[in-house]
Parts: C-alpha cells; structure tokens; sequence
C-alpha cells in the first residue's frame, strides 16, 4: 500500500442494492471494486486488493470456497466475511479475518475496514521489526562486547529497533480484542514459509 | 503491580508491571518449568487467575500437579492448553478449564485456547492473573523461531491488553545463540538459570529494572 493511494477494496456480494449500498459508504475513503459472484471477484482479485468483504452466502461458488482460494493464492490481503448468523471461535479458524452480521451499518463497516488496514499495518510493522532483530542478534551472537560497543551499526540498529517497538505498541495500541488476537496469529501461521 | 520475589528473591522483581512478559532461559535440568509452575502458583494463592499452555505434560498431569501446589485452588481460577497434539476439544477436568491444541505449531489454536482461557477467568471475577508458557523449545521444534518470536510479541501484548503477565521457558542449551538472542528479544525481562559450581542452582535477572543482577543461589 503506498501512501498516495488509497486502500482498495473488493466488495462480493450477489445482491446488487446491498453492494451498492457498501460502495456508498466506502468510496470516498477507498477505491471500490465490486464483483456479483464469486468467480468474478477472484478474477478482480489481485496484489493491489487489501481488504475483501466477502458474502457467505452466494450463488455459484460460496463464500467459503471463495476463501480458501484466496488464502491458496497466498495473497496479502484482510478478508471480512459478510454472514447472516454471528460466527464463533470455531468459525474464526476457518481463516477470515473479521466477520461482520447482516444487516451491516454504515459505521460498523467503516470500523471493520480500517481495523483490517491497521492489522495489516500492524502485521507489515512486525516483519520489519523482526528483521531489524534478527540483524541484532546475529552481531550480538558473533562480535565481542567491545566490538559491540564501538559498532556504529549496532548503534543505530539499537535505535532503530526502540524506535520500531514504540511504533508497534501504538499502531494497534496492543491486540485489545480476542478477535484480533486470534486472526493475527492465524497470520502468522500462513506467514510461516516466508 | 506484580511481586515475583517471594519466589525468586531479586528487588527487580519484587514490582513487575501489569503486561511484562518474563523469558526463563537454561539449560535442560535446572528447574526452569518449575519455577514458572511456581510463579504461577504463587499468583493463585493470592487469587490470581493462572493459564498454563504446556508442550509436554499433559493436561490433567498440569491441573493435579497445580493442585497440590495451591490446595486452596478454586474452581475456574486454572485454565491449560495442552499442545501436545492429542486432538483437539475443550472441556474441563476437576474444575480447571481444559484445551486441547492438535500440534504445537497450531498458534489459532492455542490463541484460541487462551482466549478462552481468559475469558473464563475474567468471567469469574479474577482481573489478575500470570501465564506459563512450557515450552517455547518444543514450539521452535515445530515452527521457525522468526514465527515463534512473532508468536511471543503477540502473545505479549494480548497478556499486556489482560494486564497479566507472562512467563515462558526456553531450554539455552537446544538452540544456536542466534536463536536464543532473537528470542530474548521479544520479552521484557529475562531470568536466567544455571548449575552453580559446588551443586545446587543460580539465577540472575537481566532486563526488568536498571542493570543485571549478580548470580544469585536459588
């Protein structure tokens, strides 16, 4: 996501007065795609989409099937599944992101997406993080600590990693929510072979 | 805040803040996951909720063992997530609330686990409470440490939205230095444990408050 653009968004939903209705509600924030099906919102769907808000329920491929195609795909996008029935643990393992009940209010939409944007911020924020760590440790596990010491690398790697984990307690200002903290670490477990 | 020192007697651990998360590193042997049981153990005794996420005992092994180290235990004030991949369900035994994770690299799962965890110690009133993770060697066998480190800084800050604190073992000796250094990283403070010359074991305290503390007989 580079700054100037704006986010983009992929709405898939089969009833058209209810995805117009979402892309009301988003386009002056983001960029809005929209699909009727869920073939056609796989073929919308590339490298430059960050959130999906996906409908469970569609004709033709399900919203479930949808999913496990996008997480195949290995795409670095949040996707908000868009149920009729409110969803428990069991269902948040199934590896979307944030659900969101029908019928959706205007504001409650806006919340999940900027949510999703900050986890991804979040998520992008600690890879960097680690690197920077890993960087670290491996002149800490091969320098003396006189070498250390009089390292200007090392210096600034320190700061810069003090600078990092501020950076990270205030972006997502700590997981708060159970949701949040359960999707992030199934991130993490997508993100293992990288 | 947090008194650690009436199980390890160092001052910088006698006020650890709401949220810290506490690594216990040494080598195999030398009583880590003991001292983390009995951090825990401590904590309940003065009403502090306590959640163990174990990789080598078994549940109910954890939850009678826990017991006996705090007789007075209430219902519902002990919650284990097992990992070492035996299934996976929910359930309780002898009033501890009880989950199974299907493998140790299964992080949903066990965040699952926990959040469930928590939510049934919150439940119950308790709005304290310490966290044993034993161990994170087992979860570096699994996974790689870059996902186990990621796993710790969100657990971390989960812990610190709870105002728990958290408590994790890693065996220094099964590990490359890197690995361990990269590790370190994602906690607020570390206790370190050793052999001392002449028997019996050691400990310091790096990172919670000010400079490192002298070794120091346990």
């Amino acid at each position: 996501m580079s700054e100037s653009d704006p986010p983009v968004v992929l709405i898939v939903e089969d009833e058209p007065d209810v995805a117009e209705t979402y892309k009301l509600w988003l386009e002056g924030e983001y960029e809005v795609r929209m699909a009727q099906n869920g073939d056609e919102g796989l073929e919308l769907l590339d490298g430059s989409v960050d959130v999906v808000l996906l409908d469970r329920m569609m004709p033709g491929l399900s919203g479930d099937e949808v999913l496990s195609r996008i997480r195949e795909r290995e795409l670095d996008c949040r996707v908000a599944m868009v149920t009729a029935v409110e969803p428990d643990f069991d269902i948040l393992e199934m590896g979307f992101d944030a659900y969101l009940s029908k019928p959706i209010r205007s504001e409650q939409l806006h919340e999940t997406v900027t949510n999703l944007l900050d986890r991804s911020e979040y998520d992008s924020m600690l890879q960097e993080y680690y690197a920077l760590v890993e960087k670290r440790a491996t002149l800490e596990a091969t320098k003396s600590g006189a070498e250390l010491a009089e390292n200007d690398q090392y210096e600034e790697l320190d700061d810069e990693i003090e600078e990092m984990r501020d950076g990270l307690s205030d972006t997502l200002g700590g997981i708060e929510d159970d949701d949040d903290f359960i999707a992030t670490l199934r991130g993490l477990s997508n993100g293992e072979e990288n | 805040m947090y008194d650690l020192s009436s199980v390890v007697e160092f001052d910088a651990l006698r006020e650890v803040r709401p949220g810290s998360s506490i690594l216990i590193s040494g080598p195999a042997m030398t009583g880590k996951e003991r001292l983390a049981y009995d951090i825990l153990a401590d904590g309940a005794r003065n009403g502090d909720g306590a959640v163990v996420v174990t990789t080598s005992d078994k549940a109910e092994d954890v939850v009678t063992d826990f017991r006996e180290l705090v007789p007075e235990l209430n219902d519902s004030q002990l919650g284990v997530i097992d990992c070492r991949g035996e299934g996976s369900s929910g359930g309780s035994f002898e009033g501890a609330y009880v989950h199974q994770v299907s493998s140790p690299s299964d992080l949903t799962g066990i965040g699952i686990g926990i959040t469930k965890a928590l939510e049934g110690l919150h439940n119950s009133g308790r709005e304290r409470g310490r966290l044993a993770l034993v161990s994170l060697s087992t979860m570096l066998t699994y996974t790689d440490k870059k996902t186990v480190f990621k796993f710790c800084h969100v657990l971390s800050s989960r812990l610190d939205a709870a105002d728990y604190i958290g408590v994790f073992t890693i065996d220094s000796g099964a590990h490359d230095e890197q690995t361990i250094q990269v590790i370190k990283q994602a906690f607020d403070g570390l206790i370190e444990v050793r052999d001392a010359d002449g028997g019996g074991r050691e400990s310091r305290v790096l990172g919670l408050s000010g400079e490192p503390t002298d070794w120091k007989r346990l």
